[in-house]
């Protein structure tokens, strides 16, 4: 078995893993509050490809839930609730924009850390 | 073979595509890369057998989320100056260091020795989920577990769409 | 696996408060603007239009049609929340049910968590009516948005399974994001909502992550196999896994909390938000929230309580950072609202002496009664709390001063009642007898002893102590100092701030003195944890 199938799960969660890691720099590094949105975006698809990793290889034989389907009935409700939160954070952008224009947000200063 | 070209092509694509999203200055640029890496996952879904769940990644993810983000981006219409002076602080350095030594040892501790030997063994029968379930990751199984299993979720999540669209109309109203 | 209809009356707070903001939301299409009695223009859209035109620009010369009368929203807000309170209270002492083949459970704990939002959301409709109503911002959204959060906070409290944790996580975050920004006087409220949404969706991630993991070591997303799987010991990889996903699901909760240090956005957030919704989020979501990490970590993870790698050290370690940067911080503040803020963080940090008390088994039916005395006691304190500062905020918002301390000085010779009313408050989370506050340290603090973490109750006391500074200086404020300008409070419409203000330091007054009748209705909930 070449190394790809012998640790082919863990090729899937690590990758996984990176991405979140990835999302989650993007999201204390960068100050555009988009591009913020768009690393929240990244680290749900990366808990995505969690779910459907551990749904294809699952560590236990049998899951209690009946099937490991159920990991993917948790990305279907992922995305839902990603749209959900992408609709309602672009519409605050578009409010905090309206009162002020700028999308940095090093220059929110009305409301000191 | 043929599956590990795949994955590390669509890997090394998600990957890059990922840090274009973080590391572009211009939203735009950023948006359009959150496209490729959501397709580059979208093909590691169909490696990983979930049909149904990369067509719904490339047509509600990609296709109807991320048309909201260009289309909001192009509404901003922001101008080169007003993207701001990307600022590096202390603070950004600790997070930073904190993300990456927290996730490095998620995957060095826990996800690098979930599966000793690689894959779950029975036996001597290497345990494929996929095979082992007929139509596995299809409308059809991933469509009984929805309606029957997760009932409940299915009716929360209609609740969140209806909160999702009243909040942001609130949000977005010119003035209360 | 089958569906059965008699689970939905086990959500039936939940579904009550649905129903009412549908009904609100629904009622806002059949509102007419008052015509003048020149010809008007055609109400509806028009209207929108016609307010954004600065005056003088208007080219027809009539007067404008006069906004349609929304006073009924808050009553019939007021009357679903009440709806869904009996809802909760009248099932207290029924047997535990699991609902829709485990993804929920009606228990006691979940019932007495579901009435403390329920009064909170009751008492927060009426204190504001006033407030809105006052400056002219009332819209049928608001309460449909108050009555949609509470319905996610009543299905937190209920759910055992992480991806319905997940969902009505966001049912409620989603609507208090969208209430924060509700009022757009400047520029705070959006930053502020904004704020809160970022870290928000970055601590609901974390949790799924979290929850992702456990799913990979179990196959399976509910709470008692998390349990079943830590008895049974499980495959040999799950361990670490287990390990990973309590951490990342107890962080994402604890910003939710508001724990240091996941604490960054509370003042700014706190301090953005118009007063009401301040006051709703600080009792409403920290009890959903609350009660979510308890069943999460005691029902989920109670076997990894303790010993070298369970969660007990953290959360150990959380509540001593909390208690000591909250009350420290909330020292140098000189706005009333940004140091109620950390003082919401400080007492996150009581709260969770009582979570780290229920780590282990003997004392976790006192620490359970412990931890739901002390939400009630805060949510009726806070509340009331936020209502006085909703009737001086708004004071400041017509007359466009800052938040300050000054801002309250002589306010026992304008209006004597709202003085003794806002003291009340401020000795009850100083936590001074008699008053709810003190009962509820004492009964937090005595099962902490109980469970053998006497050092942490005594250093709880120690920073209590450090608290009474700031609390009691705006009692200082409130009766020692002059009125600095003779100007009078806007009268009119107090009337109901009034009521709720009252109701919550009668509440405040009763538990700390008659502590024992709440107690028989927390008996239901006490053993929700045993074994």
């Amino acid at each position: 078995m070449d190394f790809f199938h012998a640790h082919q799960a863990q090729h899937y969660l690590v990758l996984a893993a990176m991405l979140f890691a990835l999302g989650a720099a993007g999201v204390v590094l960068r100050r555009n509050a988009i591009i913020v949105l768009m690393s929240i975006e990244l680290m749900l698809n990366a808990v995505n490809l969690t779910f459907l990793a551990f749904s294809r290889f699952p560590l236990v034989p049998n899951s209690p839930m009946g099937s490991f389907l159920t990991g993917h009935a948790a990305v279907f409700f992922v995305i839902a609730t990603a749209a959900a939160e992408a609709s309602v954070g672009l519409a605050i952008i578009i409010a905090v924009f309206r009162s002020r224009t700028s999308v940095n947000v090093d220059e929110f200063d009305t409301l000191k850390l | 073979m043929a599956e590990a070209i795949l994955f590390y092509l669509f890997a090394i694509g998600a990957l890059v595509a990922g840090a274009q999203v973080i590391f572009r200055r211009n939203p735009i640029y950023g948006a359009l890369s959150l496209v490729g890496a959501l397709f580059f996952l979208s093909g590691i879904y169909v490696l990983l057998a979930a049909h149904l769940i990369a067509i719904l990644q490339i047509i509600v993810y990609a296709g109807a989320v991320m048309v909201l983000f260009v289309f909001v981006i192009m509404l901003l219409n922001l101008k080169e100056e007003e993207l701001g002076e990307q600022r590096i602080t202390a603070w950004k350095g600790i997070g930073l260091a904190a993300v990456v030594a927290s996730f490095g040892v998620i995957a060095w501790r826990a996800l690098g020795p979930a599966f000793p030997q690689g894959a779950l063994m029975q036996g001597d029968r290497r345990v494929d989920n996929a095979l082992l379930v007929a139509g596995f990751g299809g409308v059809k199984t991933v469509g009984r577990i929805l309606y029957l299993a997760s009932i409940l979720p299915f009716e929360v999540t209609s609740l969140l769409l209806l909160v999702a669209v009243v909040a942001a109309v609130v949000v977005a109203k010119g003035r209360i | 696996m089958n569906y059965d209809p008699n689970d939905l009356y086990g959500v039936l707070p939940a579904l009550i408060l649905s129903a009412g903001a549908l009904l609100l939301l629904t009622s806002e299409v059949f509102l007419r603007n008052v015509k003048p009695a020149v010809l008007g223009p055609a109400p509806g859209p028009a209207e929108a239009a016609q307010r954004e035109l600065p005056p003088g620009a208007d080219a027809k010369p009539q007067a404008a049609p006069a906004p349609p009368d929304r006073r009924y929203q808050a009553w019939v807000a007021a009357a679903f929340a009440a709806a869904a309170l009996w809802a909760a209270l009248s099932r207290l002492g029924d047997p535990a049910v699991p609902l829709f083949s485990g993804a929920a459970v009606s228990d006691g704990f979940g019932r007495v968590v579901a009435a403390v939002v329920c009064a909170a959301l009751l008492f927060s409709c009426i204190v504001a009516f006033s407030y809105l109503e006052s400056l002219r911002a009332t819209r049928g959204e608001f309460y449909a948005l108050a009555l949609f959060s509470a319905a996610g906070m009543c299905l937190l409290a209920q759910a055992t399974d992480l991806i319905v944790i997940f969902i009505s996580l966001e049912v409620m975050s989603l609507a208090v994001y969208a209430l924060c920004a509700y009022l757009r006087r400047g520029k705070r409220p959006a930053e502020a909502a904004f704020k809160y949404f970022i870290l928000g969706s970055f601590a609901s991630a974390i949790f799924l992550y979290g929850a992702a993991l456990a799913f990979g070591a179990t196959g399976s997303t509910r709470l008692a196999d998390v349990a079943a799987a830590l008895r049974s010991g499980g495959p040999s990889g799950a361990s670490a896994l287990l390990y990973a996903a309590v951490a990342l699901l107890a962080s994402g909760f604890a910003f939710k909390v508001a724990a240091v240090p996941f604490h960054m956005w509370v003042p700014d957030v706190y301090d953005g938000a118009p007063a009401p919704v301040t006051g709703f989020m600080a009792a409403g979501v920290k009890a959903a929230a609350f009660a979510t990490l308890v069943r999460i970590l005691v029902s989920g993870f109670g076997d990894a309580s303790t010993g070298p790698r369970g969660w007990r050290a953290l959360v150990i370690w959380l509540a001593l950072l909390t208690m000591l940067f909250g009350n420290l911080l909330a020292i140098p503040q000189r706005s009333v609202k940004r140091m109620l803020a950390y003082s919401a963080i400080a007492h996150a940090g009581y709260l969770l002496v009582a979570v780290a008390s229920m780590a282990s088994a003997s004392p976790r039916a006192d620490a359970t009664q412990g931890l739901l005395f002390y939400l009630a006691s805060y949510a009726a304190t806070v509340i009331g709390a936020f209502g006085v500062v909703a009737i001086i905020e708004r004071r400041l918002a017509l007359s466009g001063a800052g938040d300050d301390l000054s801002s309250w000085s002589g306010l026992s010779d304008r209006h004597p009642g709202l003085a003794a009313a806002m003291s009340l408050f401020m000795v009850s989370l100083a936590g001074v007898p008699p008053t709810a506050g003190f009962m509820a340290k004492l009964t937090v603090f005595r099962a902490a002893i109980e469970a053998g973490l006497a050092p942490l109750a005594i250093f709880g006391v120690l920073t209590s102590v450090a608290g009474l500074y700031y609390y009691l200086r705006v009692v200082v404020y409130v009766y020692m100092y002059p009125s600095a300008k003779g100007e009078p409070v806007q009268g009119g419409r107090l009337l109901s701030a009034g009521l709720a203000i009252a109701g919550c330091a009668l509440i405040v007054l009763w538990m700390g003195i008659q502590p024992g009748t709440f107690a028989s209705l927390t008996q239901s909930a006490a053993n929700a944890f045993g074994r």
